[in-house]
């Protein structure tokens, strides 16, 4: 192994060092999140380091693949522990490092005083480790284990109050947690179902093999006519079929439609784990796994048109839920599902860099966003009810900064980072894609995301603080730098892809080999037409919730919107009831047959017939049989002589 | 000598006689002796057999079954003393303490 080699096999090394240290040596909270802390900046900087060797490889080449061992050989398939590092690995392990490694350092103060520190930061790290084993793996088992890492990890951290009963309304930790990992095991049952698709007809599961081209992907062309046979439901095509497996998956782990609903409530776990869910790991992983296999999507248009249409009107439902809610990270969650849908939506239509590019900024903003209000909730004393807020300008002038700078971006404000990357994907849908009704819906969504976060910084900020019991403060001690520094990351992200420089572009074009698109005077009038009009939108939000409307709203009180459009936004609110029909298919039924076979089969039948009647058997049993030993040496005198009488009997008249 | 049916009869009659001893008897003293009388009326089924055999082995065989009988005597009377001195009562059936 080359010196590069081993620097990259570093980068997941640190964060399974720093779980280990946590779970293992380290005791007492300074040090478990110091641990953690440094473990993910060294983390990063050793990304930083191998980036920058990256950069210094002729543009074709650039690729690393290690193999650190062979992991399993089974017959002609063999899956080696192997990374893979390329400028679409160094990018999304930047991200998570990057914004983890900040993550870290801010938990560091917001849990203080926590009664389980140690465990919080060793399932961080671990959480941190998975997801870099899901981008930097060269074939799709070790993403799978990845995958499935992450997925544990956002169990455990969101239940990671599981003793107690409600965060918010309605929320409970320990549930919300069993229903993100068990909503998450859906879509992985498809990406288990997509890897054996793929083990089976091309042999390997490894993307691009060690050389680069003896992976699966550069087998797909040939394989393309191929069809598989489903019996009674016909053919389909071998990589459509692929396809759409691997979208199940992705449904799921990205909280995409119909598989969204684990999302909102996973805001029941700390606020810096939501920030790290939905910004640096775990729900990027999708979007991440689409523009990874890509190859498979370009050969299967069906496919990607369901990844559009899915992504699309996920954007839309996560953006009018998100007009709708009260609590403060309950706006950013939907707002999350919202933006991952413009994020799919767009690499449904090929444009695979602006969903990375989205990806990354969204990361920034998202985690800055969730930091701050994860900051508020601080402040506040754990209230996240924005009703109870309001006024909280005055009483955190710093998160107030940020906060708008999170918000603006959110937006897409020009010039700030959501802008160039929203943008762009909504221009790809109108002349790349040339879908009118795709674009319409990226729009509208668009300007309502620009509402809710409108909505959301009057309720938070603007005003006099509606709860009078409430004693808000700033005291922000290892949370400032995180902020501050993620705030100009927000401001200055967009620099990464700007029209006509366009650095992402190239720096992902020996991947994705995508070329720019050039940069019209009319998508410049098209997306100033956009920003007026999120600018308009986002000035309606703050109006409408800063003035009167708004100061009239105590807690416990409907939005003044459910007066005018009543069971519509209460549709909204309750994510187009998406929560209330799988509870009414899936949920109850379950549960009424769980308790038939509780009551009746496990109750009666196994514990009443098998275990207590087998007791009970044996018990009167043994008492009759009990009733002979009546300690009368006379009476077993006698009945050994029977015995013998029979014995000797059998003996001399049988023989 | 008397044919052989004869000396069996005995022998059976004595351990029918020993059996009820057992079975019927209160007196530990009485359960004890009936034993006795089981024990011998086999020794006597052994001899009768072995003289019909013209055989010496069983005939000193009963030797040694009379002489441990005698130390097993020798316990067994021990023990009914102790069971008395204990119980005041040599009444078998007072005996009943090794029960389920």
């Amino acid at each position: 192994m080359t010196q590069i080699s081993w620097l990259i096999a570093l980068i997941p090394a640190f964060p399974l060092a720093g779980f280990l240290l946590n779970v293992f040596l380290v005791r007492g909270e300074r040090a478990n999140g110091t641990v953690a802390s440094l473990s993910i900046v060294a983390a990063f900087i050793t990304t930083v380091i191998a980036v920058i060797n990256l950069a210094g490889m002729a543009a074709e080449s650039r690729f690393i693949a290690i193999t650190l061992w062979d992991w399993l050989a089974v017959g002609r398939v063999t899956v080696s522990f192997g990374l893979w590092f390329d400028p679409l690995t160094a990018v999304m392990a930047l991200l998570i490092t990057g914004v983890g490694a900040l993550i870290h350092i801010y938990s560091i103060t917001y849990m203080h005083g926590d009664s389980r520190p140690g465990r919080y930061f060793a399932y961080m790290n671990l959480f941190v480790f998975a997801m870099l084993i899901l981008v930097m793996s060269d074939n799709l088992f070790l993403l799978f284990l990845g995958w499935e890492g992450v997925g544990l990890c956002s169990f455990l951290l969101i239940g990671h109050w599981f003793d107690r009963k409600h965060v918010a309304p309605g929320i409970v930790p320990s549930e919300a947690a069993t229903k993100a990992f068990v909503v998450n095991r859906v879509g992985d049952a498809g990406l288990l179902l997509a890897m054996m698709a793929i083990v089976s007809h091309f042999g390997t599961l490894s993307f691009f093999g060690s050389d680069g081209f003896s992976g699966f992907v550069s087998q797909l062309t040939d394989a393309s006519f191929t069809t598989i046979s489903l019996g009674a439901f016909g053919n389909v095509g071998l990589v459509s079929g692929i396809a759409f497996l691997i979208i199940l998956g992705v449904v799921g782990k990205s909280a995409q439609l119909p598989l969204f609903v684990w999302l909102p409530d996973a805001m029941a776990g700390p606020t810096p784990v939501s920030a790290l869910i939905h910004a640096a790991t775990m729900v990027t992983a999708g979007v991440y796994l689409i523009v990874r296999t890509h190859a498979v999507f370009d050969l299967a248009p069906d496919a990607s048109g369901w990844v559009v249409i899915i992504g699309a009107t996920t954007a839309l439902i996560g953006a009018t839920a998100a007009i709708t809610q009260f609590d403060i990270k309950r706006v950013l969650a939907y707002s999350t599902i919202s933006q991952l849908g413009f994020m799919i939506a767009a690499a449904g239509m090929g444009a695979y860099t602006a969903a990375i590019f989205h990806l990354l900024t969204h990361g920034l903003f998202k985690a800055l966003l969730f930091l701050g209000s994860g900051a508020i909730i601080h402040g506040m004393h754990n209230i996240q009810d924005m009703r109870r807020m309001g006024g909280l300008r005055k009483h955190m002038p710093v998160i107030f900064l940020v906060y708008i700078v999170g918000a603006l971006a959110l937006s897409g404000i020009f010039p700030l980072a959501g802008f160039w990357s929203k943008d762009e994907i909504i221009a790809h849908a109108w002349y790349g894609a040339q879908n009118i009704n795709v674009t319409v819906i990226l729009l509208l969504s668009s300007l309502l995301t620009a509402f809710y976060m409108g909505r959301q910084v009057a309720l938070t900020f603007a005003g006099e603080v509606r709860d009078k019991d409430a004693h808000p403060h700033e005291d922000l001690g290892s949370m400032k730098w995180p902020l501050y520094i993620l705030a100009v990351a927000s401001v200055l992200g967009g620099l990464m892809n700007l029209p006509g420089v366009h650095w992402l572009n190239d720096w992902l074009n020996p991947v994705l080999h995508q070329e720019a698109e050039l940069f019209t005077l009319s998508m410049g009038i098209f997306a100033a037409v956009t920003v007026l009009l999120a600018t308009g939108s986002g000035y309606l939000g703050y109006r409408i919730y800063s003035g009167p409307i708004g100061a009239r709203i105590t807690p416990g009180d409907e939005d003044p919107a459910h007066y005018y459009l009543g069971d519509i936004w209460k549709g909204f609110e309750m994510g187009w009831g998406l929560d209330y029909v799988y509870q009414r298919i899936f949920v109850k039924p379950y549960r009424t047959l769980s308790l038939f076979l509780h009551d009746v089969f496990d109750q009666q039948a196994i514990d009443g017939i098998l275990v207590e009647g087998s007791a009970e058997m044996v018990g009167r049993f043994s008492q009759a049989v009990a009733r002979i030993q009546n300690g009368n040496v006379r009476t077993y005198a006698l009945v050994f002589l029977i015995g013998v009488v029979v014995l000797v009997g059998y003996v001399v008249i049988g023989a | 000598m008397l044919p052989t049916i004869f000396y069996i009869g005995l022998s059976v009659l004595l351990f029918v006689i020993g059996v009820c001893g057992v079975l019927l008897r209160r007196s530990t003293l009485m359960v004890f002796m009936s034993i006795e009388l089981m024990l011998n009326s086999a020794n006597l089924a052994l001899v009768t057999f072995a003289n019909q055999r013209q055989s010496i082995d069983a005939q000193i065989m009963v030797f040694f079954v009379i002489t441990i009988a005698a130390a097993e005597v020798a316990v067994g009377l021990a023990l009914l003393v102790m069971i008395f001195m204990r119980k005041q009562t040599t009444n078998i059936d007072t005996m009943t303490t090794l029960k389920g």
